[in-house]
């Protein structure tokens, strides 16, 4: 089991060099660099130049990324272009924010999902799944970018809720919290409810999946009542497809929802990502990539774990 | 169907949620006299890159700039004149090229220190420092000023060669303090200083307001200056505001509904024309101000690679970088039309760089010639472009079609609208445009760059409205000389003698004659139409109605380039 | 019951089809007809009555530009436009298409008739996202089975190997690709390349899930007596053991179809989507994200609904039915 866990934990981080490196070079090979970006069309040709030297964007690309990599072993992983801070300190930071985030999304959409899901897939009454059904394919076919739209729209003509932003500017101390939550609602309900609609039909799908087996007809014909079947001897098996992607779900969770993020004015990874990309801010890119890669081999573990966990057959 | 059910009363339950309408902000009665104190919430866009304007030119950096540094002398933008600021008064040599300023006395940066005259000859060393990103904006022909501090009130400087638009290039100088930047000047570190991870209490200037408080990705916070310079015509101490907060919200639509919810005062920039309608709404419910601002300075741009052997072997080069191409869908082009559908009536047809709201150097004299699609198709058969075979697209002399690939940057509604335009009024004389939306990035690159590209359609900003302060773009041997950059030689004679007449109006200190040479430049422009306008935009700007004393200009940042006449009421 | 609600997905998906393919005849005009007088024009409902109350064949009444910077139309009521039925190759038009237009679901920001680009972009969106999620599933069940079967080193790399594939941003890869490829291209040669670049990208979440489900239904009975009967390694994969993962790759599509059709968008917007005019569901939608549209053009967020209705029947007619269907 350890050696296991060992042996996963280096090819994580193999992978996250290779990871950090391909999006270095992939961004440097990208049309435009920081330079035209952030001057473009109102500095002169001389200040262009000069100002590619003194961020290294005239070496070549397998210089750069020589360099990047001799720094980056010593756990130096350069300075944002656009920020003049080190990507070390940016990262975490911003980490961070999209992690609450992340977590309190996740809890909603396990408790909303989950159980909606063994509900519908037991089929015990056709117009409570009927309406499940529908509702999770609305959530799951709208694009994050018109779930995040609606939801922060709705938050606006009700006012119940801020239009944005992780925090008010003049709350400080015990109120901070409730000031928080109050601003995590519009964004955690913007990720967490498609989540939630996967999980529902991920889930409803294998619970019918279960009871059609036989040892769930061998239970009934015991007497066993039918919603003890479902809530107790179906339940494990049925949640192995979920198990199996939940940990890759908690690690795309921690790399950022661009769409949410931008909308909800949420700081995160996201955008931060994104953003470095659009800039071609090529340390940041390279260490935001690496992160991403960081969290979904801690998924991908993590999601094996839980699936030895649940299922017996599975484990090695 | 079930289902279908079941998706009607998810629709029903929402609607009724959102018929809630927000509480309406009752707006308070105001007396006249701008009133001391409260607080102004401005939104931007992104985060700042830098607290140093030197090193970094992002529109919040241009922002953060504006609130907590002064110049030594300011460009009025309202009324376009210098006038002074930090320096109370100034004179000028027979030759022009020596101005004496005399800095106004007793004051002191934020953080207690005394300002001199060395801060200002400080200030001017840093921005020609390696690392600084403004040199060119304080330089005269490539060349810098040399500046000497005769005594710690007077300030002594002496341009390298005459220059028309004299101390308007101090606009370009927020003076630092010498006392916190100078140590990592000499160490050669200044590209580093006051980057964004810096404490904020090692932030002083000159300014209205002092840095109080950032938090990356959310809102930066700035209060007042209780050492500030100025007061106002009563006495007065300025600014008017306690403070000022700026929240950092990235989407525009985000920022709209929280104008019209009024929990933000103002943007960093104009409203899109999308918003314009519901802001129009919000404005008539008494919830936002909506200020019509005039015509931008900027109008659109449309420009073909014009440089010499750039297509190659392309046997399309025999008419794509000729004069009357350009001329023709100049003509071809209905802009009453254009305005209408492009920026839906909110801008006006233009024929040239410079738009009639630049009062003083605009050209009425230059012609406008009228959408005249025959006209075109003559000037494109005088170049060798005819329907030989009726299929209503023009071939040239080996029958292959007039087609070209025009570049523009995607997300901004207006440039692909206004591409989608030109692509369908050009079909109709029978030119064929592929239009490419691209990241604005790759737009640039392909243009400034590799050089690359058949035509762009894209809009240059300009920063000043004096010419020469635009050098670059004017010049041939400039970097924004867009259709065909940093020329070694001219390589039109129509370029040439802009070249000339440019350096010229650059050099001569008479207002007047300065004007008549940019006309002429503006002539000759017309003439050959190296980059074709068509529309200049409206520009609105929408506030909370507890603002007042604005001071509104078409040049970036709108509102806040005078922040410390802002005023709210209580 | 069951057989019900699986006839429902198979019908809508056969009229989702049936759309697609007769879209030429179906919408009144081509997808780049522009109307400059008419940005954002509200749909024109059909009416066989008029105000006085007497009876027509159905008619329109056109709209007319009452606020050109609000974008806001009033109906002209004293016109009726009759409507012209299966006239040149359409099956329905109005009777002055130049001045008094068919606009079932009105138009969008640009002028464009919103009803001919749903049904059109119907073809490009839905066409894609359906064969990389095809493409999807066979990589997907490929590598996952294999991984699942076999287990030890190769299950081990090939499962790396997707996890490298899934975290590598797309993003980067599409604007890596937009340097080396020519500026404009063909709208079939993007459609392979989004097809090829979706498939891979979606093929991961497949591989985990079927190679989950392969490895523990391997030890079961059936597939060990499949085995000691002399059943091939492949045999056995694709016989016995791939199709139990029936069910979870019918929420796979679920997921993947409405993914791939707004990713289509995201590409586009760094220059790697289809050549204008090209509809497409994703950029309608990716246009019409806005609070404009919520509020007063709700006509441009169609693609939602029909996105909504595609993925809802594909569900229903794809999904895995129980079994044992007589014990509830």
């Amino acid at each position: 089991m350890i050696a296991y866990v060992v042996r996963r934990a280096l090819v994580a981080v193999l992978l996250v060099f290779a990871v950090s490196s391909a999006s270095l070079v992939l961004t440097r090979l990208a049309p435009g660099d920081f330079v035209t970006e952030s001057l473009g069309t109102h500095a002169s040709r001389e200040a262009m130049e000069r100002m590619r030297e003194r961020y290294g964007l005239n070496k070549s690309i397998a210089q750069q990324y020589r360099d990047w990599l001799a720094a980056a072993v010593r756990l130096d992983f350069g300075y944002s272009l656009q920020y003049d801070r080190p990507v070390r300190e940016l990262i975490p930071e911003r980490a961070a924010n999209t992690a609450i985030l992340a977590v309190t999304a996740l809890g909603l959409a396990t408790v909303i999902g989950l159980p909606l899901g063994v509900l519908s897939g037991s089929r015990r009454s056709g117009a409570l799944a009927a309406l499940v059904r529908a509702a999770s394919v609305v959530l799951l076919s709208m694009p994050p970018l018109l779930t995040s739209l609606f939801l922060v729209f709705v938050a606006a003509r009700t006012g119940w809720f801020p239009i944005g932003g992780m925090s008010s500017a003049a709350v400080t101390g015990g109120g901070a919290l409730l000031d928080l939550v109050h601003h995590l609602v519009v964004p955690a309900a913007a990720v967490g409810l498609p989540l939630a609609a996967m999980l529902e039909r991920l889930q409803a799908q294998a619970t019918t999946d279960v009871i059609g087996e036989p040892f769930v007809l061998a239970t009934l014909a015991r007497g066993v009542p039918y919603s003890r079947v479902v809530w107790r001897d179906a339940l494990k098996p049925a949640l192995r497809p979920v198990a199996s992607v939940y940990g890759l779900i908690v690690g795309t969770l921690l790399s950022g929802s661009f769409a949410v993020e931008v909308i909800t004015a949420w700081p995160g990874l996201g955008k931060l990502m994104l953003d470095a990309l659009r800039a071609r801010d090529v340390f940041l890119v390279a260490g935001c990539a690496g992160t991403g890669a960081i969290f979904l081999a801690f998924g991908t573990l993590f999601s094996d774990l839980i699936l030895g966990l649940v299922d017996p057959r599975a484990r090695e | 169907m079930r289902t279908l059910r079941a998706f009607v009363v998810i629709t029903v339950l929402v609607s009724a949620a959102t018929a809630c309408r927000a509480r309406d902000r009752a707006t308070p009665a105001g007396g006249t006299a701008p009133v001391r104190g409260g607080e102004l919430v401005v939104s931007v866009r992104t985060d700042p890159q830098s607290f140093n304007w030197f090193t970094k030119r992002d529109g919040t950096t241009q922002l953060v700039t504006y609130l907590t540094q002064a110049r030594a002398v300011r460009v009025n933008r309202v009324t376009q004149e210098t006038e002074p600021w930090l320096a109370e008064g100034w004179t000028r040599s027979e030759d022009g090229r020596r101005y004496t300023l005399t800095l106004r006395p007793g004051i002191a940066f934020a953080d207690g220190q005394p300002f001199t005259s060395a801060d200002v000859v400080f200030s001017a060393d840093a921005a020609y420092d390696e690392a600084s990103v403004i040199a060119d904006g304080v330089m005269v022909g490539g060349k810098r000023l040399q500046m000497t501090a005769a005594d710690p009130r007077t300030v002594v400087i002496t341009f390298p060669e005459p220059f028309g638009p004299g101390l308007r290039i101090l606009d370009n100088l927020p003076i630092m303090p010498k006392h916190r930047l100078e140590p990592t000047l000499r160490a050669g570190a200044f590209g580093r200083a006051w980057g964004v991870g810096a404490p904020v209490d090692e932030v002083t200037g000159l300014g209205p307001f002092v840095l109080a408080e950032y938090v990356p990705g959310q809102r930066i916070v700035f209060t007042r200056n209780p050492r500030y310079f100025r007061k106002d015509a009563n006495g007065v101490q300025l600014p008017y505001l306690d403070r000022v907060v700026v929240q950092i919200v990235s989407d525009q639509d985000a920022e709209v509904l929280r104008l019209q919810a009024g929990q933000v005062d103002m943007s960093g920039a104009e409203i899109r024309p999308e918003d314009y309608a519901p802001l129009r709404r919000a404005a008539d419910a008494g919830r936002v101000q909506l200020l019509d601002l005039g015509v931008t300075y900027d109008p659109d741009s449309l420009w073909f690679n014009l440089k010499p052997g750039a297509f190659g072997g392309d046997p399309r080069a025999a008419w794509l970088q000729r004069d009357e191409l350009r001329q023709a869908i100049s003509l071809a082009v209905d802009r009453k039309a254009f305005v209408d559908t492009v920026f839906l009536g909110a801008a006006v047809p233009v024929w040239g760089p410079v738009t009639s709201s630049n009062k003083k150097w605009y050209s009425a004299d230059l012609p406008h010639p009228p959408y005249d699609p025959a006209r075109a198709r003559q000037l494109l058969a005088s170049i060798g472009l005819t329907d030989r075979n009726g299929d209503g697209v023009l071939e040239d002399a080996h029958g292959a079609p007039a087609r070209f690939t025009l570049l523009t940057q995607k997300g901004i509604t207006s440039l692909e609208r206004g591409a989608a335009v030109i692509r369908d009024d050009l079909k109709k004389v029978g030119l064929v445009v592929d239009v490419v939306p691209l990241e604005g990035n790759t737009v640039v690159k392909s243009f400034l760059v590799d050089q690359q590209y058949d035509a762009v359609y894209f809009r240059v900003g300009t920063t000043e409205t004096d010419p020469a302060s635009n050098a670059d773009y004017w010049l041939s041997s400039g970097g924004s000389h867009v259709w065909n950059l940093a020329q070694k030689t001219p390589a039109t004679p129509w370029e040439r003698r802009i070249d000339e007449m440019m350096a010229r109006q650059i050099a001569a200190l008479d207002d007047g004659e300065r004007k008549r040479l940019f006309d002429e430049v503006q002539k000759v422009f017309a003439e050959h139409l190296p980059v074709i306008n068509f529309a200049a935009a409206r520009i609105y700007v929408a506030t909370s109605t507890r603002v007042t004393n604005l001071t509104p200009t078409l040049l970036r940042p709108m509102l806040l380039w005078s922040p410390d006449t802002i005023a709210v009421k209580h | 019951m069951r057989a019900n609600s699986r006839t429902v997905g198979i019908a809508i998906v056969s009229v989702a089809a049936a759309i697609v393919f007769a879209a030429p005849a179906l919408a009144p005009r081509p997808i780049d007809a522009r109307f400059p007088g008419a940005l954002n024009a509200p749909p024109t409902v059909p009416h066989v009555r008029d105000d006085d109350g007497a009876w027509h064949a159905p008619f329109i009444y056109p709209w007319t530009l009452a606020n050109r910077l609000e974008q806001r139309y009033e109906q002209d009521r004293s016109v009726r436009v009759p409507l012209a039925w299966f006239e040149n190759g359409h099956v329905v038009q109005s009777s002055d298409e130049t001045r008094a237009p068919l606009l079932w679901l009105g138009t969008d920001t640009y002028g464009r008739d919103v009803f001919s680009r749903l049904v059109f972009g119907a073809r490009v969106s839905l066409g894609l996202a359906l064969a990389a999620a095809l493409g999807s599933m066979i990589i997907g069940a490929l590598v996952g089975g294999v991984a699942g079967y076999a287990g030890g080193i190769t299950d081990d790399v090939l499962m790396r190997l997707t996890d490298f594939v899934m975290v590598l941003p797309g993003m980067y890869v599409a604007l890596a690709l937009r340097a080396v490829l020519p500026l404009v291209l063909p709208a079939e040669v993007v459609f392979a390349l989004l097809a090829v670049i979706f498939a891979v990208v979606g093929a991961p979440f497949i591989a985990r899930g079927v190679r989950a489900i392969v490895r523990s239904e391997r030890t079961l009975d059936y597939a060990v007596a499949a085995e000691a009967l002399g059943a091939s390694p492949a045999r056995l994969l694709i016989r016995h053991l791939l199709p139990s993962t029936r069910g979870f790759m019918a929420v796979e599509i679920t997921l993947l179809v409405p993914a791939f059709i707004v990713a289509e968008a995201t590409l586009s917007y760094v220059g790697l989507g289809f050549p204008d005019p090209t509809a497409s569901w994703g950029t309608m939608l990716r246009d019409a994200s806005n609070i404009r549209a919520f509020a007063d053009f709700p006509w441009l967020l169609s693609p939602a609904v029909a996105m909504f209705v595609v993925v809802l029947g594909l569900n229903l007619a794809v999904q895995n039915q129980r079994a044992h269907g007589t014990i509830l």
